[in-house]
């Protein structure tokens, strides 16, 4: 529609249209935008709160030098990387995979769409804590359900080595039915001529996939790979009520990481400075991602 | 040929590995999807010596009610209960109120043309940023300002994380109202805010609805400013569940009671409006 919608402006609907506007700018400002600027502003001073009496001091950039001299911020950082690779290339695997089963239009398809939306909706701190009683060493039933194929109790969330990996499962188990979900509505879009024409030519279904369905959905699997890598590095509740960052460091990810420093150890500046460059990572990636996007959609014209 | 057609789309892409492999896997997947709640379910229903027993009962012998009657006698369940209703029903209001008169006021108001884009812009960026980023700043400013352990602050927390989202969702549905009944009470000599409420929002109704619910459960599921925020008085649900798993011992019947506390409002939304939810999620998402 070319025409404008506002045809017989007065002075009174310009006064109110900018009033309409003006509680969501200031709900934005107080919560978002004045805490995201004195975080900038803090992230420049040695500021510590252990101590009663600490002022804060400007140290220019020192707390951004300091994170790459710290084991454990680099630590985290490294786990939330794997973490984040890991989950997403498995949850879009697999979620791809379901997605196409479930492309039929049936009742069963129907029935099990509902339940997959069930893992996705529910509280990820009830996820976390269901999971965290299902994988219990002792009293879990995930190892009791194992030892009838032979497999001696695994120590899920205790042993350093595998800490991690539960945590992206438990993801996984949360997310894969959301990517199936995005990418099977996505499917349901291909027009069934295309399929048509694939079956008269003889097409495999591998042939199908590669060749009609990947270059079809590949804008929303794009979309929404962005959309759970960005949320890989957010992951905060399932690692609290799992692992709490341990054993050791093994589960610690960047949020927790931010939150231990900031909140549990009150180091405010040296937190603030994590948050920022933490940010400026995230916009670098949604960059990428959204570049990556608009080249595929141009190059499906 | 509509039929065969439609079988053509099943054979082609839901058998790709055949048809006997589909169902298994699809089984599969539909028992790890649900054991986990049948095992909540369960739970809190199981005695002390059942639900502590090694190796674990998968059908329990007698089932009682006494986990529950734990989390209301021992755990504060209902003022959990309260202050989550709380909580997510402020931030709904908030959201849908503010969120649907800036759509409005953006898509049918009398606004710079480009402003629209800018906001649009705006809002996508906030939507996608992570909320950890503010936490240490926001943490100190209510603390400073004795806002703390308030449910008003989460709730001024939880509608700032959902209004991006609902507003993006909202200009579309703005975008969709006719705007020819909008012209003629323009014409008639109605004001703007005459005419959001009694024209134009009327038809979008909805979409409000829906848009609102998932603000309500997002915002009854949010878990790390509820936990940063609240001491002791306007804990929400989320957080006292977090509290099982930090104490030492892990008392798993009541835990999996109070997870069906935390779990069963979200369910039953989710039941009562399927297919908007799906909908909203998916636009909510893909609009990004």
């Amino acid at each position: 529609m070319l025409i404008s919608r506002h045809i017989h402006q007065t002075a009174s609907d310009r006064i109110w249209s900018w009033a309409f506007l003006l509680p969501v700018v200031a709900v934005l400002m107080i919560a978002a935008f004045i805490p995201l600027g004195y975080g900038l502003v803090l992230s420049f001073f040695r500021y510590k709160l252990t101590i009663a009496t600490s002022r804060p001091a400007f140290i220019g950039l020192q707390n951004y030098f300091n994170m790459f001299r710290d084991e454990i911020f680099i630590k985290s950082l490294t786990n939330n990387v794997v973490f984040a690779l890991l989950s997403v290339s498995i949850e879009l695997g697999i979620g791809v995979m379901v997605a196409m089963m479930l492309s039929d239009d049936n009742r069963m398809s129907r029935l099990m769409t509902t339940f997959l939306m069930v893992p996705m909706i529910i509280a990820p701190v009830a996820a976390g804590t269901l999971w965290r009683m299902m994988l219990d060493r002792t009293y879990g039933v995930v190892n009791y359900l194992l030892s009838f194929v032979g497999i001696p109790p695994v120590s899920w969330i205790g042993d350093y080595r595998i800490a991690l990996y539960t945590v992206v499962f438990v993801d996984c188990w949360q997310f894969i039915p959301f990517v199936a979900l995005l990418v099977l509505s996505s499917i349901k879009s291909i027009p069934q001529s295309f399929l048509d024409a694939a079956r008269v030519d003889g097409a495999s279904p591998w042939k199908v996939f590669t060749k009609v369905m990947l270059p079809i959905t590949s804008p929303v699997i794009i979309i929404v790979a962005m959309i759970r890598f960005i949320d890989a590095f957010k992951i905060f509740d399932v690692v609290f009520v799992m692992t709490q960052g341990g054993p050791g460091n093994a589960t610690e990810m960047l949020p927790t990481y931010i939150y231990r420093q900031g909140i549990k150890f009150l180091d405010v500046g040296y937190s603030s400075a994590t948050a920022i460059l933490f940010i400026i990572a995230m916009s670098l990636i949604a960059w990428v991602f959204l570049r990556l996007r608009s080249l595929q959609l141009r190059r499906l014209g | 040929m509509r039929v065969g057609s439609r079988r053509v789309k099943q054979s082609y892409l839901s058998n790709f590995i055949g048809f006997p492999t589909r169902i298994i896997i699809l089984l599969i997947l539909f028992v790890v999807i649900l054991f986990p709640f049948y095992w909540m379910i369960t739970n809190a229903f199981k005695l002390e010596q059942e639900y502590y027993s090694s190796p674990p009962i998968m059908f329990p012998s007698r089932i009682t009610g006494q986990n529950f009657i734990d989390i209301v006698q021992k755990y504060e369940v209902f003022k959990g209960l309260i202050n989550s209703i709380m909580i997510a029903t402020g931030a709904t209001i908030f959201t849908v109120a503010f969120g649907s008169m800036a759509s409005y006021s953006l898509i049918n108001g009398a606004l710079p043309r480009r402003l629209k884009g800018v906001f649009a812009g705006w809002f996508l960026v906030q939507k996608m940023y992570p909320a950890i980023v503010v936490a240490v700043p926001v943490f100190y400013i209510i603390r400073s300002l004795r806002l703390m352990d308030n449910v008003l602050s989460l709730i001024i927390m939880n509608t700032s994380f959902n209004l991006p989202l609902v507003i993006l969702l909202m200009i579309g549905f703005y975008q969709e109202a006719p705007f020819e009944v909008e012209e003629q009470s323009m014409l008639d000599g109605c004001t703007l805010p005459q005419r959001y409420l009694y024209v134009t929002t009327p038809m979008v109704k909805s979409g409000l609805i829906a848009t609102g619910m998932l603000t309500f459960v997002y915002s009854w599921n949010e878990f790390l400013y509820a936990v940063i925020l609240t001491v002791n008085k306007s804990k929400p649900l989320t957080v006292l569940i977090a509290g099982f798993i930090t104490d030492k011992a892990l008392i798993w019947g009541p835990m999996a009671a109070m997870g069906c506390v935390v779990v069963f409002p979200v369910l039953m939304i989710m039941w009562l409006m399927q297919r908007d939810f799906i909908g909203g999620i998916s636009a909510g998402a893909l609009k990004g």
